[in-house]
């Protein structure tokens, strides 16, 4: 694995023409994500977490601001494969086999799929679903698809990981599992993780820093590390102090 | 259905053997030993129109996916073709039929008709599967630096497939009525529609009907093929009717850049029109350019006459194009929605239907005569015919994608029947029925056309039979010009409408 890379957002502004107004997407959001780091974005719905990782992705336009993925402008970050990213909806392509499909970035980056096979062999075990390798999409469960969708994420050997929100459509026991894989997963490819979710007990669970954002305008409004120490046993999730964790982010978040 | 099927045929050996049409309808049996007795003279006919439509098929198929390819990759290519594609869908093909046969020579009317009657459907069959594509897998693409061209390959293509393999299914059987309606309307030797020509004078309604059964036995099996294609490919059948609308392109170009693609949109049929001709570099004498059709609609030498005779002609179509439109709209509508209340009706009808959607009309016209004489009755069925049978898909179509949570909570406050109806499933197919009423206008037109060309003698077919009987290329161009534009007008006012109900109710169009 080669050494990661880190994530610099600075200043980031970004205006929708809405109906008859502007929407003010992002105000002034400034984010520092080291090498190796894992950050969790928090905040209610409409508050631009998603938009920040599409505009650290390069799909979308800033008004004002600069994205540095390991030090280069996000499109040139992609275009040599840099970043991975999973979205909420596993995203697969119904007629492409599991291994076709965690393939797909190889593809888009134009580069030959053959060298890989054994790499996408390797992700298919990582991710638990040996097995499935020429199962389709509509075979799988929800949770199983998934986990092709993070083993799809990892393909390219990322150094940079965007999550969006990568568990949301789970149900709670799933989300658990795969917060626990996510976290093992992360920890064998130490790469930069930025993670979007809804879920506290995730953020804290996952993240060594979790950012809470708020709405109109889309804004960071507080920074809270996470100091337990790695790797986290599923025990964490019960654990008093980490209760207390995800006390202070939801009154970070609701402003109490 | 097999049973019913069966009944049928029994029910109309009886009146056929005992001759209750006026000997207008034949027994099966008299049709089969007719054909029977045909049977050295079907083949090479059954085998140029096969050509002609097939390669017709090809050729437009090829050019409707480009095209459509190219429409979703750059938006405003689109809207400046939008009404050249229009035209091409309102197009009737018996008025293409006589230029084109003007303008090209040996089979080439023929696959250029079944190649028409190909490309709308395609195309924008095309455009919907491509623009109905997983936006996240998409983003996902673009996330590993896939541009435009890489989506398209990796995601929206294959997408794409099932909306075009419908595309087909529904286009094959127009490459087949096409190329019968060219050989029909443009002479030549071999073909179902020149067989049929041949026959017209013969009153020999079993050798009619043997061709009529003929032709609609390829034009279905055409049909058939594609959906066994579809079912096989994907494991489920999908829709079985397209609706002709093109997605509206939203766009937030400056009004100078509307205006321009709107003006450029208006003129381009017209500049296609032109360019066509000076490749061909056909005689001036028969080939009319748009100006000189202007001229010819214009000048004091001709024009006095030539609006006499086309708005004569034109008072006659209209009215009846008009009524049978509305007749079979609203017949159409009355079967969809009991159908929805009596579900076993609609599973009973809905073969029948398909089998008469893909009935070439020009076969059936003659039929018709047969039974029911050379009166205004006649053109109305024709019309009705034509009108109702698409349109009745469509809405059976829409009145069954009614979502079912709405459903729900009418059926838990106790409304039912009638009143569900009323209250949730026909404003919800509402867009399903505008649909139909854009797909049946040139239809209509068409239809009442054909019935006049084969039957009543009146109107705008007539006279476009007559024109091309006196050498009268100015009113052929004239006709078709007229007539064409007469649908994109009537296109444009269903839509109008539409637009206007739909924004209010805020509903989206059907697709």
């Amino acid at each position: 694995m080669t050494a990661p890379a880190g994530i610099a957002l600075t200043g980031l502004a970004k205006t929708y023409q809405g109906r008859g107004q502007v929407v003010e997407a992002l105000r002034d959001v400034t984010l520092t994500c080291a090498p190796g780091s894992f950050t969790a974005l928090i905040g209610p719905s409409g508050c631009g977490k998603s938009t920040v990782l599409r505009v650290a992705l390069g799909l979308e336009p800033l008004n004002a601001g600069r994205v540095l993925i390991g030090g280069q402008p996000p499109e040139q970050a992609r275009a040599v494969g840099v970043t991975g990213v999973a979205f909420q909806d596993a995203a697969l392509l119904p007629w492409r086999t599991v291994e076709r499909n965690i393939a797909l970035p190889l593809e888009a980056l134009g580069r030959d799929v053959s060298p890989h096979r054994a790499r996408i062999r390797e992700l298919i075990a990582l991710v638990g679903l040996k097995g499935y390798e020429t199962a389709l999409p509509g075979e799988l469960s929800g949770g199983m698809r998934q986990r092709v969708a993070i083993a799809r994420a990892l393909v390219t050997e990322p150094q940079v990981l965007f999550l969006d929100e990568p568990f949301g459509a789970l149900d709670q026991i799933l989300r658990r599992q795969m917060n626990i894989e996510l976290q093992r997963i992360w920890a064998e490819t130490g790469a930069t993780a930025l993670l979007v979710t809804h879920g506290i007990d995730e953020a804290v669970f996952l993240a060594d820093r979790v950012v809470v954002m708020q709405a109109r305008p889309g804004r960071i409004t507080a920074e809270i590390a996470i100091p337990f120490p790695r790797p986290r046993a599923p025990a964490l999730f019960t654990d008093p102090a980490f209760h207390q964790m995800e006390d202070r982010i939801a009154e970070a978040l609701h402003g109490a | 259905m097999g049973r019913n099927g069966l009944l049928a045929l029994l029910v109309w050996e009886v009146i056929g053997r005992l001759g209750l049409i006026h000997g207008a309808l034949p027994a099966p049996s008299a049709i089969a030993i007719k054909v029977w007795a045909d049977r050295a003279d079907y083949p090479p006919h059954v085998w140029a129109t096969l050509q002609a439509s097939g390669a017709g098929f090809a050729i437009g198929n090829l050019v409707a996916i480009l095209a459509g390819m190219a429409f979703v990759l750059f938006p405003r290519l689109m809207q400046l073709a939008r009404g050249v594609n229009i035209a091409l869908f309102a197009l009737p093909p018996l008025v293409v039929a006589p230029i084109l046969s003007l303008v090209l020579e040996g089979m080439a009317p023929r696959i250029t008709l079944a190649a028409l009657g190909v490309y709308f459907v395609t195309m924008s069959a095309t455009v919907a599967g491509l623009m109905h594509y997983d936006r996240r897998a998409a983003d996902l693409v673009a996330a590993y630096g896939g541009g435009r061209l890489a989506v398209l390959r990796l995601v929206q293509l294959r997408g794409a497939v099932p909306a075009i393999l419908s595309g087909f299914r529904v286009a094959a059987p127009n490459a087949v009525l096409g190329a019968i309606l060219a050989e029909f309307g443009g002479g030549g030797r071999w073909g179902l529609g020149a067989y049929l020509l041949g026959s017209l004078g013969r009153a020999d309604p079993a050798r009619l009907w043997g061709i009529g059964l003929c032709a609609t036995a390829i034009a279905g099996a055409s049909y058939a093929v594609f959906a066994l294609i579809s079912a096989r490919l994907l494991g489920s059948s999908r829709a079985i009717s397209l609706n002709p609308t093109l997605p509206p392109v939203a766009t937030q170009d400056p009004a100078w850049l509307r205006l321009t693609l709107g003006l450029g949109s208006a003129l381009l049929p017209f500049a296609l029109w032109w360019g066509v001709l000076a490749i061909l570099a056909a005689p001036e004498m028969i080939a009319k350019t748009p100006l000189a059709v202007a001229t010819y609609l214009t000048s004091p030498d001709t024009a006095p006459q030539a609006w006499a005779r086309l708005s004569e002609a034109l008072a006659e179509t209209l009215p009846i194009a008009g009524l049978g439109l509305i007749l079979g709209l609203g017949l159409a509508f009355a079967l969809a929605v009991s159908g929805r209340l009596m579900p076993g009706f609609t599973r009973a009808f809905l073969p029948v239907a398909l089998v008469t959607q893909t009935m070439p009309l020009v076969a059936l016209t003659p039929l018709l005569v047969l039974m029911l004489g050379r009166g205004p009755a006649l053109t109305l069925w024709v019309t009705i015919s034509v009108t109702f049978f698409p349109a009745y898909v469509l809405m059976a179509q829409g009145l069954a994608q009614v979502p079912q949570g709405a459903m729900y909570v009418a059926h838990a406050y106790g409304a039912r029947g009638w009143r569900e109806m009323r209250l949730i499933s026909i404003p919800a197919s509402l867009p399903w029925a505008f649909a139909a009423a854009r797909l049946t206008v040139p239809r209509a037109l068409l239809g009442v056309m054909i019935a006049e060309w084969l039957a009543t003698g009146q109107g705008l077919g007539a006279l476009l039979n007559q024109s091309r009987g006196y050498l009268d290329f100015g009113m052929i161009w004239s006709i078709a010009t007229l007539t064409v534009l007469l649908s994109v007008a009537l296109y444009h006012a269903v839509l109008m409408v539409e637009r206007r109900v739909l924004r209010r109710l805020g509903m989206a169009a059907a697709e």
